[in-house]
């Protein structure tokens, strides 16, 4: 495997309550690495830490113990500097789920150029980095809209031109597509991909979508603030039983040849999580019977 | 009997701007009663407005919006026709018969949300009282049912939708998105409305969270015989909960009828760009294959019947 980017142990982060006293222990202990250039999808359940653990991720939360390790950057056991801060910051961007909770600007290249331009980059490479993160979601005939009167998927992919822009290392995309309709959910996705594949961006996706997660090189399942399982998605999804108990599903394609397997149809073969697969993996069975 | 009937409903956002926009082009369409029916389609295709007409929220630009047989915009002329010959009406004088039509028209609209439940989108950002029973008990409240009422109507409320009593005493701001969720139901259920029309009620959830909210909907129409429509992108979930399925495209309705019957037209609705189940898409590559499978398939239990026939029983000679 290449080199991690993200390297977690024994990590832990709890919420307090307002006056401070009691503490919810969100995440107990995890320990996870993701290698760079990776796409990874993350599923748990509602209040199963994953939103928790991306937050701590670019330190919008400050863990509370264990070690966690973000581009050769030590974030644990000391204070970071604001220049660290800063820099880690630029390195993992993040996409919300809110299409309009992330927009600033009136205007879409300037919603895209507000990044760069707080991190101080000069002219004219300020310009070309905004055209080319809006050509990267294919938003450039969209340049001088206004934000507002664009669909949810194209909001959310100038939120994503607004981190490109900021030319970082890792995007995590926080269940980005849970507000779309299937359009722009397509869109979103369609973008993910892409800038993993061509741009080398080390991808995690918290999704509640199985298929979704079904498109990751990786999955890594959460369950109360700890990793449950990991593995590729054909791994996890052979998994259905452990997955319904805490509250997850396997694509209706995994379903499909979990159910026939469980009447005894004999069906060689792993490819489960994608359609593609679970068509040849029919087609095999079938060919043989005939 | 249909208890929602739409007559050559249009509805027009902007008529007369520059942003002149047809949002429904003359639908006709009756909805059974005391069934589930989803209202499937793109965003954009009308199906949010449609929504939005039921209960008085929108009136059309033109037609009627028909409840049990009446309509739901009742105008001054409507209650004037219908009074006009009592004697306790033309007793009065003028300006207080202007007075009594429009104390009238209040009231009737008011009825009108009671009996027609309405469940936006991400309801549980409307949730804003101090305690999730206060939430609950809002609607009823507004009713002006006594306060005995009100607590059997936010008990009942609560059991259907699954919200445990230990949350009653809590604020609702501290309790989970999909809890937060099942209380903004409860909220509307609690008016036991005739119908209950929900947008997307299980957008953003996850899978249990989802057959929470589904399970309580399916409950709550059951033990009441209500009518209850739900406007939903995913042909998966209406599948499963679902007896009728109305089609919407470009402001019109494309199809209308039985679950079975909408669905077994599944390439049409792969055409418009819908997004079919990835189960139906599995049979469709196999059909495509040259293996005899049906492609009217949009459930995995119809997929597990229909491969394991082909796979132990025949030699797959046998496709109806």
């Amino acid at each position: 495997m290449s080199n991690s980017y993200i390297h977690a142990e024994g990590l832990c982060f709890s919420y307090r309550d307002n006056d401070g006293k009691e503490e919810h222990p969100a995440l107990k202990g995890v320990s996870v690495d993701i290698y760079e250039g990776e796409y990874v999808a993350v599923l748990g359940h509602n209040g199963s830490g994953k939103s928790t653990f991306a937050k701590l991720l670019n330190m919008i939360l400050e863990p509370t113990g264990g070690t966690l390790v973000v581009g050769g950057m030590e974030l644990t056991g000391k204070e970071l500097t604001d220049d660290e801060l800063l820099q880690l910051r630029r390195n993992v961007g993040m996409v919300f789920q809110n299409p309009d909770n992330q927009l600033v600007a009136t205007i879409v290249e300037e919603d895209v150029a507000f990044g760069p331009e707080n991190l101080g980059v000069p002219q004219p490479e300020l310009r070309k980095r905004v055209e080319d993160a809006i050509a990267a979601v294919g938003m450039t005939s969209y340049a001088h809209h206004e934000p507002h009167r664009l669909s949810g998927g194209q909001k959310q992919r100038i939120a994503i031109a607004g981190i490109i822009a900021m030319m970082p290392k890792c995007i995590i995309f926080d269940e980005s597509t849970a507000m779309l309709d299937p359009n722009g959910r397509k869109e979103v996705l369609d973008t993910i991909r892409l800038l993993n594949r061509d741009y080398g961006i080390t991808v995690i996706n918290i999704t509640h979508y199985m298929n979704e997660a079904a498109e990751a090189d990786r999955i890594i399942v959460m369950n109360d603030g700890l990793v449950l399982m990991e593995g590729t998605p054909d791994e996890v999804f052979a998994k259905r039983e452990e997955l319904v108990a805490v509250g997850l599903e396997v694509p209706q394609c995994a379903a499909l040849i979990h159910e026939l397997r469980r009447r005894g149809v004999l069906l060689e073969g792993t490819g489960i999580s994608t359609p593609e697969a679970c068509v040849e993996l029919l087609q095999r069975a079938l060919k043989a019977r005939t | 009997m249909d208890k929602i009937y739409l007559e050559n409903v249009s509805y027009i956002y902007g008529e007369g701007t520059p942003f002149e926009q047809t949002a429904l082009d003359g639908v006709s369409i009756g909805i059974r009663a005391g069934c589930i029916t989803g209202i499937i389609g793109h965003t954009g295709s009308g199906k949010s407005t449609m929504m939005q007409l039921l209960n008085g929220l929108a009136a059309p630009t033109s037609g009627k919006v028909l409840l049990d047989g009446y309509d739901v915009n009742t105008t001054f002329e409507d209650v004037f026709d219908a009074w006009k010959s009592l004697p306790e009406y033309q007793n009065l004088s003028k300006s207080a018969a202007k007075k009594a039509i429009r104390t009238e028209i209040r009231r009737r609209r008011k009825e009108l949300c009671f009996r027609v439940g309405l469940v936006m989108q991400y309801p549980e950002y409307q949730l804003f009282e101090e305690t999730v029973y206060r939430d609950i008990a809002f609607g009823p409240q507004n009713m002006g049912l006594s306060e005995e009422e009100i607590r059997a109507r936010v008990l009942e409320a609560a059991a259907f939708t699954g919200v445990d009593t230990d949350w009653l005493e809590k604020s609702p701001f501290d309790l989970s998105g999909g809890q937060k969720r099942r209380v903004a139901l409860a909220g509307v259920i609690a008016m036991r409305p005739e119908v209950l029309v929900l947008d997307e009620p299980a957008a953003g959830l996850d899978p249990r969270g989802r057959d929470y909210i589904f399970d309580g909907i399916k409950r709550y129409q059951r033990e009441t015989g209500s009518t209850v429509l739900i406007v939903s992108h995913s042909m998966e979930d209406m599948a499963r909960y679902s007896d009728d399925v109305i089609v919407m495209a470009n402001a019109k309705v494309l199809m209308h009828g039985p679950c079975e019957e909408v669905f077994s037209r599944i390439r049409e609705l792969s055409d418009i760009g819908l997004d079919i189940p990835q189960i139906t898409r599995v049979m469709t590559m196999l059909k495509e294959q040259g293996f005899p499978v049906s492609e009217e398939i949009y459930t995995v239990d119809a997929a597990v019947e229909e491969l394991y026939r082909l796979l132990v029983k025949g030699k797959g000679g046998n496709a109806t």
